[in-house]
């Protein structure tokens, strides 16, 4: 570069910069906050002070000190809390925590996985957002949602996410899981792991013995098992995941096999009771 | 683009470029005061017209555009209100000529006018693309170039063609 210019340049570049820069930029930033606060507070018309924060581990240091970490003996692969998304009212709460997987070599997995946590987690902060002014138009009303994740298994071969949705919108919870074979990073997917269809019956019989019984045992327990509504059958792609003693759990969300007290239902399926439907050994013993 | 993900963009694009951003303000105004005000006026324009912004990656330029059109706003403004007569004017900018060595060389940029200034800071000092630029000021690729050209000749800079893209 021409000598003149590059004299320029230095001197432009050395422009010194005030320390109050920081100040001002983070003021102005902050107004729009403010002001959104307002608009919100016309729109649902509360007097109630909210804060959201978005925050991700790469812009905050905190937040990176503070993150959840599941370290995994003899694995590099980890279960840490990419992003938090709050919203913090005085009838209206929300907290969501959006898992993400790290160090998988299979980094189309690992990024598949979690792109789908943090798009689900966006879309339930959008819903939320959306409800809260509904509910506000009709009147006004608690509203709560929270959302995080918990790690079932965590063993050399196995690892199992699940995520929760507990909304006190509708008393509504869900769960959802990812079992994922560390040994292989590959994902598994309950048809993945049997022969044929023929699982569906085998693990269907089961757990309506196991309802039954449960049923006799203790008149406190009740599952919609013998009438038109009742549980039929367990679909293809049920949730469910794979326990530290390698057997397969079942589990079912809130209202979906049982009245709402019920809550969220898991059964734990008898190797022996689909040891001739399974694919292999491997996971399952 | 949703609103949410533009505001986190643009709160990361003012984190990362803040001192950027006030440099270009400062060698309009060439004081610390008014620099700063031009940021944070910027700042307010943005985030009032920040639901139109489409693509993640424009949101840097977008904000030199804002930047470049306040600062020449506040000059204009400044000039209908700071009526100085010719000694004055003479004995305040020259008072500072013996505390720096490259005083007229850098001097000489600001005396180019507006047009080859900003073409000629956003494109050497700024590192900025000839379309980025083309966008920032609302010209073609063409006459930015042109822009270029004439005002490094005016400062006596002779570079070459690669140089200039």
């Amino acid at each position: 570069m021409d000598k003149k210019l590059e004299a320029l340049r230095i001197e432009y570049k050395n422009t010194p910069i005030p320390d109050d820069l920081d100040f001002i930029v983070k003021k102005a930033l902050k107004q729009k906050t403010k002001k959104n606060v307002n608009k919100m507070k016309r729109l649902i018309g509360i007097g109630a002070a909210a804060l959201i924060f978005i925050t991700g581990i790469n812009a905050s240091p905190n937040l990176a000190n503070a993150l959840s970490e599941v370290p995994i003996v003899g694995s590099l692969i980890k279960v840490l809390t990419f992003t938090e998304f709050k919203v913090d009212e005085e009838t209206a709460k929300m907290e969501i925590k959006v898992p993400a997987i790290t160090n998988m070599e299979n980094k189309t997995l690992e990024s598949t996985l979690n792109k789908k946590y943090l798009a689900e987690s966006k879309k339930l902060y959008n819903d939320f957002m959306a409800e809260i002014e509904e509910v506000k138009k009709n009147g006004g009303g608690h509203l709560g949602v929270e959302s995080g994740y918990d790690v079932k298994t965590d063993n050399d071969q196995i690892l199992a996410v699940g995520r929760y949705v507990v909304s006190t919108v509708n008393s509504y919870s869900e769960y959802t899981y990812d079992t994922v074979d560390k040994k292989n990073e590959l994902l598994i997917i309950l048809p993945s792991l049997f022969k044929d269809d023929s699982y569906m019956n085998l693990i269907n019989e089961n757990i309506k013995e196991q309802m039954r019984l449960q049923m006799d045992r203790d008149p406190d327990k009740f599952y919609w098992l013998d009438d038109e509504m009742g549980f039929k059958t367990i679909a293809k792609d049920q949730s469910f995941y794979i326990n530290d003693e390698g057997k397969l759990i079942i589990v079912f969300n809130k209202y979906e096999v049982a009245p709402g007290y019920m809550g969220v239902c898991e059964f734990t399926i008898p190797t022996d009771v689909i040891s001739n439907a399974l694919a292999s050994k491997e996971y399952i013993k | 683009m949703k609103k949410e993900d533009v505001n986190e963009l643009f709160v990361t694009c003012m984190n990362d470029h803040k001192e950027d951003f006030y440099r270009l303000a400062f060698s309009y105004v060439k004081n610390q005061e008014d620099a700063l005000d031009i940021v944070q006026e910027s700042i307010k324009k943005a985030l009032i017209s920040i639901e139109a912004i489409q693509k993640s990656g424009s949101i840097k330029s977008w904000f030199y555009k804002i930047v470049v059109r306040t600062s020449i706003d506040f000059l204009r403004k400044q000039k209908k209100i700071t009526l100085v007569d010719d000694q004055t004017f003479e004995f305040l900018s020259h008072g500072k000529e013996d505390t720096y060595n490259d005083i007229d060389l850098y001097n000489a940029l600001d005396e180019l006018p507006i047009l080859y200034k900003t073409v000629i800071i956003l494109r050497f000092f700024e590192d900025l693309k000839l379309e980025e630029i083309a966008e920032i000021i609302d010209e073609n690729i063409n006459t930015v170039k042109t822009r270029l050209y004439r005002g490094l000749k005016l400062l006596r800079i002779i570079i070459t063609e690669e140089e200039l893209i």
